[in-house]
């Protein structure tokens, strides 16, 4: 065989993978919600803390769920009955808030919530117990707010009690309101992408990270995954912050305040193990968006659901489409980061992103992407 | 084949005179109070909800180490309904827990962890975030009780937690139908709350505190213990004699066991980690089975560290120990529960399905 055959050979294996079978653009929210089957609902405190929960659902049941914990100091609730070989086998409903630890009571309201609708899993008699995996990450105290100010039981039942499909709010809102990334404002950030064959997969995440998701010189890490402009003629620059304003230099408060939790959600019908292996894959999308990431003092958490509007089965080779779809989920994860950064707003105590560096934003019409 | 009987014969000699060994080295009693509060530092509170109607209960129970206890876990069984348990991984940042909560509730119970964060922070007791604020770090586990003599809807909150947390000390310890144990089942008997404790040789002390309510039963077809060959002293007031009862089933999916057992040693998370596998083994032991698809069997280990030795060679004899201590705490549990006759709620205790033995 010659060099060139070889040449050929690769081009077309890389090919078959990467397009055309798979063209990718963003749903028309670009958000989570345009995955069939997802609703979200926030409620966002004064001062700013929140709740955000994303409920998922198939013919009034749960779905498949996974997770991938992998930050240092997690705050945490039903993550262990995720594991494949536990016996239930649906989620109904994830849970991401704000309140570190304190925040996991949110899951509580959830709970009450969605059995007020019957919504959970059968336990005999008509009775049901929701599924409701939760993950937090830290922001009481910020910003003068009082450190016990922070989501309880009401916030949970608030957020679940909003709940729909269609446009997502972004920015300082729901999970995200307090949040915090690498010194400047960060906040709650979603996207999608359509697939060939319907395969839709889309991600949210409120974005509180030790890492900042920029580099030296300000630019976003997860840029060049753009599509469709969605971030709106981000410039590259060269230059840092403009002259009289520096980059933060640490996370306010100190290292132990962040964590960036996550959804990703797609419409393919997915078992619990292959749910646990998107929930893995994903997370890659937080390591190419933040840096550093899932340090010791980020509680770094990213839950994965499919909602089964389609059939593994449907899609061939389920392993290679399982590689396909958790690709797409960590490329998804990543924009949803960008998102958040764009979308958040400056506070009297942090900047946002698009006011410390307005050379790359000063084309950019805010919330004109979506 | 005779010479490889005798061959093996003289292995088992060799094999017989290695744990006669290793026993002496490792002679056990019960601590004072036979309770995990016999480990110094342990307290526990518990809040107990009878319904006055039904009789139906159900409770929490909190183990608290105020000045923390570096914790660890093992899930074993394949229904869990859990809190706070990854942070427990060794490789994660906080080392140490405040308190663990057991409850009842099914995982609407794990609401009553709320109550006692707000318990501690109150205190003052949690991991320092910043000035004068903290964040109590409170693994939690449930077990799955509600409707049963009761209506689905009763179950603990975080009020349970709060309570059983300011209920909270040393001394003795409650068993039978309390705290997490009140609406508790197992086998088909009446399952509860027990708790027992063991003062090792070498100064360790280990406890074990355990809401029994599992699929698989404690004792064999004549009503003998499967982990009554553990008795210390004569902890066990069981007559010897043979008698059996019809013993109804269980409903296999709707269980949970639940424990806590804490050591004086100085552990690291990983070191903690393996005495929570190694304690694992006395459920294996005491229930047949356990860690079935409906029980969420989970251990946490908290070890206060007052001893403060290097506990690098201390691991094996201090999760054997565990196991045994645990084993006894559902020995104690089963003994200690009560029957409940109230109107159309009927579970008998196994003191009521083998009155002969209990007699004495």
């Amino acid at each position: 065989m010659k060099a060139s055959d070889v040449c050929a050979v690769v081009f077309v294996a890389l090919s078959s993978v990467a397009s055309p079978g798979w063209a990718q653009v963003p749903g028309p929210n670009n958000a989570i919600t345009d995955v069939p089957g997802i609703r979200v609902g926030h409620f966002t405190g004064n001062p700013l803390t929140g709740t955000t929960v994303v409920i998922a659902e198939k013919g009034g049941q749960g779905v498949a769920g996974g997770v991938s914990q992998r930050g240092g100091a997690p705050g945490t609730r039903e993550t262990d009955l995720l594991r494949p070989e536990n016996l239930v086998q649906i989620v109904n409903a994830i849970t991401l808030s704000g309140g570190s630890a304190y925040g996991l009571a949110a899951a509580s309201g959830v709970m009450q919530c969605l059995e007020g609708q019957g919504v959970g899993f059968p336990v005999g008699g008509g009775n049901v117990v929701p599924i409701v995996p939760t993950a937090i990450l830290f922001d009481p105290g910020r910003c003068g707010a009082p450190f016990n100010y922070r989501p309880n039981f009401s916030f949970g039942l608030a957020a679940c009690s909003a709940a729909r499909s269609g446009p997502v709010q972004e920015g300082n809102v729901g999970a995200g309101a307090g949040a915090v990334s690498g010194g400047v404002k960060g906040g709650l950030g979603t996207a999608s992408v359509v697939l060939d064959k319907g395969v839709i997969v889309g991600a949210i995440v409120p974005l509180t990270s030790v890492g900042s998701t920029f580099d030296a010189n300000g630019n976003l890490y997860a840029a060049p995954l753009e599509l469709a402009g969605e971030f709106g003629n981000l410039i590259p620059i060269q230059s840092g912050p403009p002259p009289g304003m520096s980059r933060p230099a640490a996370v306010p408060g100190g290292l132990l305040r962040n964590t960036t939790i996550a959804v990703v959600a797609t419409n393919v019908e997915l078992t619990k193990t292959q749910a646990t292996k998107i929930a893995q894959m994903a997370d890659d999308g937080l390591a190419r968006a933040i840096k550093p990431t899932h340090t010791p003092y980020d509680g770094d958490t990213v839950f994965a659901l499919g909602t089964g509007r389609i059939s593994m089965a449907s899609l061939g080779d389920p392993a290679f489409a399982e590689y396909l779809i958790g690709s797409a989920a960590a490329d998804t994860l990543s924009r949803a980061v960008v998102h958040a950064i764009l979308s958040a707003d400056s506070t009297s105590c942090e900047k946002s992103y698009c006011d410390l560096f307005p050379n790359a934003c000063r084309n950019r019409k805010k919330g004109a992407q979506k | 084949m005779i010479r490889d009987r005798r061959a093996s014969s003289s292995a088992c000699a060799a094999a017989v005179f290695t744990l006669v060994s290793v026993s002496a080295s490792w002679a056990q009693t019960p601590g004072p109070l036979n309770a995990i509060t016999d480990v110094p530092g342990i307290e526990v509170g518990q809040y107990t909800s009878t319904d006055s109607k039904s009789g139906g209960g159900t409770g929490t129970t909190v183990v608290v180490s105020r000045a923390g206890a570096v914790g660890g876990v093992s899930q074993r069984g394949g229904a869990p309904g859990t809190r706070e348990t990854d942070l427990l991984r060794p490789e994660n940042l906080v080392e140490k827990v405040n308190a663990v909560v057991l409850s009842g509730g099914s995982a609407y119970g794990l609401a009553a962890a709320d109550g006692v964060m707000l318990c501690l922070e109150a205190q003052g007791i949690g991991f320092p975030v910043g000035p004068n604020q903290v964040v109590p770090i409170v693994p939690s586990a449930i077990l799955f009780d509600p409707g049963r003599c009761a209506p689905f809807s009763r179950r603990p909150d975080a009020s349970f937690g709060l309570a059983a947390c300011n209920a909270a000390s040393g001394g003795p310890v409650q068993q039978g139908n309390v705290g997490a144990g009140a609406g508790a089942r197992s086998g088909g008997s009446k399952g509860g709350l027990g708790t027992a404790s063991t003062v090792l040789s070498n100064g360790i002390i280990v406890g074990a505190i355990v809401a029994v309510n599992s699929s698989g039963r404690t004792f064999d077809a004549e009503g003998n213990f499967y982990a009554g060959f553990l008795e210390l002293g004569n902890e066990f007031p069981l007559a010897p004699t043979t008698g059996a009862d019809v013993v109804p089933p269980s409903n296999l999916l709707q269980n949970t066991t639940i424990a806590v057992v804490a050591t004086s040693a100085r552990l690291t998370k990983a070191q903690a980690t393996k005495v929570a596998q190694m304690a694992d083994d006395g459920l294996a032991r005491a229930i047949k089975p356990s860690h079935g698809v409906g029980d969420g069997d989970t251990i946490f280990v908290m070890a206060t560290g007052t001893d403060t030795r290097d506990a690098t060679n201390l691991v094996n004899g201090i999760g054997s120990a565990a196991a045994d201590t645990l084993s006894r705490a559902v020995v104690h549990a089963i003994l200690a529960a009560q029957s409940i006759h109230v109107d159309s709620c009927n579970v008998k205790s196994y003191c009521e399905q083998f009155s002969q033995k209990c007699a004495k």
